[in-house]
């Protein structure tokens, strides 16, 4: 069979102001009919960029070269007219951010019916019932009310699903998906993945799916192609790659997903509890109305209601959840950075509440964070160096100079060059960014460490890397960790035990294995299940 | 430890640079006229010669003489030190007061916020120029109740766009590690907000001094600022305006002095702005 797409030698040129830069080289794949092909790298790697040059997306200083046939006839040798056929219809895409992509202004009926009274020349009657049609093929439950909803009312795996109904409304023969479900939850993703699989069984719809995650592009694809740096490095069925992988970045990407970390999560721990919640509930006043005035407590919603959990010295503590749930909250609310309005907090035997003000500064030595985003958490103005020294003289641990020496011992720790020392955060990478943090959580000695999604914005190889060096300093600083995440794999090797959290109420908590292997709510068995796995591969059938 | 040494290197040449250059030079240039006047100026400026009145550029007045015969030049010149005083204190004054208001009311919120945001709506219900003259005109004319004026009624903006940046950088996570670390609100508020918010109240301070040294331009011009026979610009151009058909110079010359360092406080600003956004 004649393959739908065939990319040869493509490249593509930027031209920035500091030169040339070869976003991707020499890259070539092929596409069959209805066969989804995934497309796996970490950032920088040119994934997209690829996908777009498909599609000419590309901003317009890119410079393409190389060969790009569709359905036999070679792209560059077509007229604008017969260009835009094929872009406009024969191949559509989706995007990471749906929220982006849809016009606030229009009900989600309307925008799906928009491009088929362009394209087909429908009416306004025929082409909303078209486009009732597909928002029941993409699974849009109660689709004839929810046509005259804008896109502010949806959740963002409903906007995702609208933007897969736009995009089927041409009827293409290929669906470009570009990470359309990163922003997502794991179990909404698990419904965005279920349906691209049945329009791609169902409709024989040919699919990329670009994806950082090699989870997500084991179980929804047939074909692979891993991508670094702007090269293909490896490609092949899924199960081959996966099971055999030639390359050694492959392997290494492989070996970095959470589920293949070889990593013990250590020692066990004491049952002496560090922190013990109880009964915690955290009321945020309502949206609108009178916060001006301060909120009405009383009409707030609940971020967190009615938490009780232990966290024993010496352990690795998991605190799971979706977007909503409440972990970070509970989080702050351990750190004072949110009031609480029930409840209680006790660190080390004694209530936070009631501790006086040389106690509070001990507490705030004790207890340290590490945040999500590596660039935020740290102050863009000063040198990185600084950062880590101050919280050292500030609180007259040693003098200025000194602190400077103990913010150098502790780069050496968390493996960051002393070259970056002078480097503001802007001039590090992400990862750095992270390891910085770290070192800045560790100048003050703590006991207890909250790590909230410190890998959640890093690529799969730096997490593991990051994942590495923490297991390590807890063994050698003797750390209690509360590790929070989404990502169930990486608590799963990571933790000791784990608490599951649902908007602000606890399902359960329990040793991790206890809890992974005999879930005892329904929830947490969702959870586990949505989790993309690669060792449960469903993929890897060539297609027919 | 693949990520340990790598890493994008600094960014070898920042946008804005040529406005802030051009700017720069000609602040600079109208600096050193202003604090050389003394020796620059070819004549004392409040010297009076009713023989040479009116009298046209020429090799000895290049910029002519005014009705009482005296140096256009040496005025311009010595007028800069007005203008560019006046400037630097219109800014600095209520840049200091708006940057305290600001930080506290955008940092502690609640009721104080409440208050302060109030006092501000009051102020800015007022159109700008109208309340100035009214100040001075209560206080009476001159450059110190000029400053006194603004100083009353300039800080709203500055209050205004520093409490904007601060509601949203006290949310940073870089200000929730600063907490976690344990550091007191004035560490906090000094080290870690302020630096950050200052970026846009800086860009906006430049254009700011252009609107003072025009508004007391035109405070002298009404007689309500500078007082004759200071040389200052305003002032001058309200001298010159009865003969400005007979000798044009006499208004022309501080009116270009007024563009030009007009100019150079626009492109700065303009180069800290591009500078600051591509920051960003």
């Amino acid at each position: 069979m004649k393959p739908l797409v065939e990319i040869d030698s493509l490249a593509v040129d930027f031209t920035t102001p500091d030169g040339v830069v070869n976003a991707v080289r020499g890259v070539g794949f092929k596409v069959e009919p209805g066969e989804i092909l995934g497309i796996v790298g970490e950032s920088g790697s040119g994934k997209s960029v690829s996908c777009r040059a498909l599609l000419g997306l590309l901003p317009r200083h890119a410079r393409v070269g190389g060969r790009i046939v569709y359905d036999g006839r070679e792209l560059s040798t077509l007229t604008p007219a017969e260009l835009a056929a094929v872009r406009g219809r024969q191949v559509s895409m989706i995007f990471q951010n749906p929220s982006s992509h849809l016009d606030p202004l229009m009900t989600i009926g309307e925008q799906v019916a928009e491009p088929m009274k362009f394209h087909f020349g429908l009416d306004r009657r025929a082409a909303r019932r078209r486009a009732l049609e597909l928002l029941e093929v993409v699974r849009i439950q109660d689709a004839g009310t929810r046509m005259n909803a804008y896109p502010h009312e949806l959740s963002g795996g409903m906007k995702q699903r609208v933007l897969i109904a736009c995009a089927l409304a041409c009827e293409p023969r290929l669906l470009l998906a570009d990470e359309p479900t990163t922003a997502l939850d794991v179990t909404v993703q698990a419904g965005i993945l279920r349906l691209l699989r049945t329009l791609n069984r169902e409709r024989g719809l040919s699919m990329i799916l670009v994806s950082h995650d090699l989870g997500v592009v084991a179980e929804v694809c047939d074909r692979v192609v891993v991508m670094r740096g702007g090269e293909v490095v490896e490609q092949g069925t899924v199960t081959d790659v996966v099971r055999q992988p030639r390359n050694a970045y492959t392997r290494e990407l492989i070996d970095s997903q959470p589920g293949r970390l070889e990593m013990s999560s250590g020692r066990h721990a004491r049952p002496a509890p560090l922190l013990e919640v109880k009964g915690l509930r955290v009321r945020f006043a309502r949206r609108g109305g009178t916060v001006a005035f301060g909120g009405d407590k009383t009409q707030g919603i609940d971020a967190l209601a009615d938490v009780s959990l232990d966290v024993h010295a010496g352990e690795t503590f998991g605190i799971v959840g979706e977007s909503g749930s409440g972990k970070s909250t509970l989080a702050r609310a351990v750190l004072g950075l949110v009031d609480t309005s029930a409840g209680s907090i006790r660190y080390d035997g004694r209530a936070l509440a009631g501790l006086d003000k040389s106690e509070r500064a001990r507490f705030r030595r004790d207890v340290q964070m590490v945040f999500q985003s590596p660039y935020d958490s740290l102050n863009p103005r000063m040198r990185v160096l600084d950062a880590i020294a101050e919280p050292i003289w500030r609180h007259r641990l040693a003098d200025p100079g000194e602190a400077g020496e103990r913010a150098a011992e502790l780069m050496d720790m968390v493996e960051l060059s002393p070259a970056l020392a002078r480097r503001k955060p802007r001039q590090l990478s992400g990862g750095q960014c992270q390891r910085v943090a770290i070192a800045r959580a560790l100048a003050l000695s703590p006991r207890l460490l909250i790590a909230d999604e410190v890998t959640s914005a890093l690529d799969v190889t730096i997490q593991a890397q990051v994942l590495r060096l923490l297991a390590r300093l807890k063994e050698m600083r003797d750390l209690t960790i509360i590790y929070i995440s989404h990502d169930l794999a990486v608590v799963r090797r990571f933790c000791n035990r784990v608490a599951v959290l649902k908007q602000g109420r606890l399902m359960e908590v329990g040793y991790t294995r206890t809890v992974f292997e005999s879930p005892s709510s329904e929830y947490t068995r969702e959870l586990i299940a949505s989790a993309p796995d690669l060792d449960a591969l469903r993929g890897g059938a060539v297609p027919a | 430890m693949i990520d340990a040494t790598a890493g994008p290197a600094p960014a070898p040449r920042r946008p804005g640079t040529a406005e802030i250059a051009v700017g720069g030079i000609i602040l600079l240039g109208w600096l050193v006229m202003a604090l050389g006047a003394d020796w620059i100026a070819p004549y004392d400026p409040n010297a009076i010669d009713l023989r040479g009145i009116l009298g046209a550029p020429s090799p000895a007045h290049p910029f002519g003489t005014d009705q009482l015969g005296r140096d256009v030049l040496s005025r311009v010149l010595h007028g800069a030190r007005i203008d560019i005083w006046m400037g630097l204190v219109g800014v600095l004054a209520p840049l200091a007061i708006g940057i305290a208001v600001g930080l506290v009311s955008g940092y502690f919120g609640g009721a104080v916020d409440m208050a302060m945001m109030r006092l501000v709506d009051i102020t800015v219900a007022f159109p700008f120029f109208i309340l100035v003259i009214a100040i001075v005109g209560v206080l009476g004319p001159g450059l110190m109740n000029y400053f006194i004026a603004l100083a009353l009624v300039a800080w709203v903006a500055y209050a205004r766009l520093i409490r904007a940046e601060v509601l949203v950088l006290k949310r940073a996570e870089f200000v929730d590690a600063a907490r976690t670390l344990g550091f007191p609100h004035r560490v906090i508020l000094f080290r870690h907000v302020l630096p950050n918010a200052l970026g846009p109240i800086l860009i906006y301070a430049w254009t700011d001094a252009l609107l003072v040294i025009l508004a007391g331009a035109s405070l002298g011009f009404l007689g309500l600022g500078a007082q004759p026979p200071t040389a200052e610009w305003g002032v001058m151009i309200a001298d010159g305006q009865p003969y400005v058909i007979q000798a044009w110079w006499i208004c022309f010359f501080p009116g270009l002095a007024a563009v030009t360092l007009g100019l150079g406080l626009i492109l700065v600003s303009d180069g800290l702005a591009r500078r600051h956004q591509v920051d960003q």
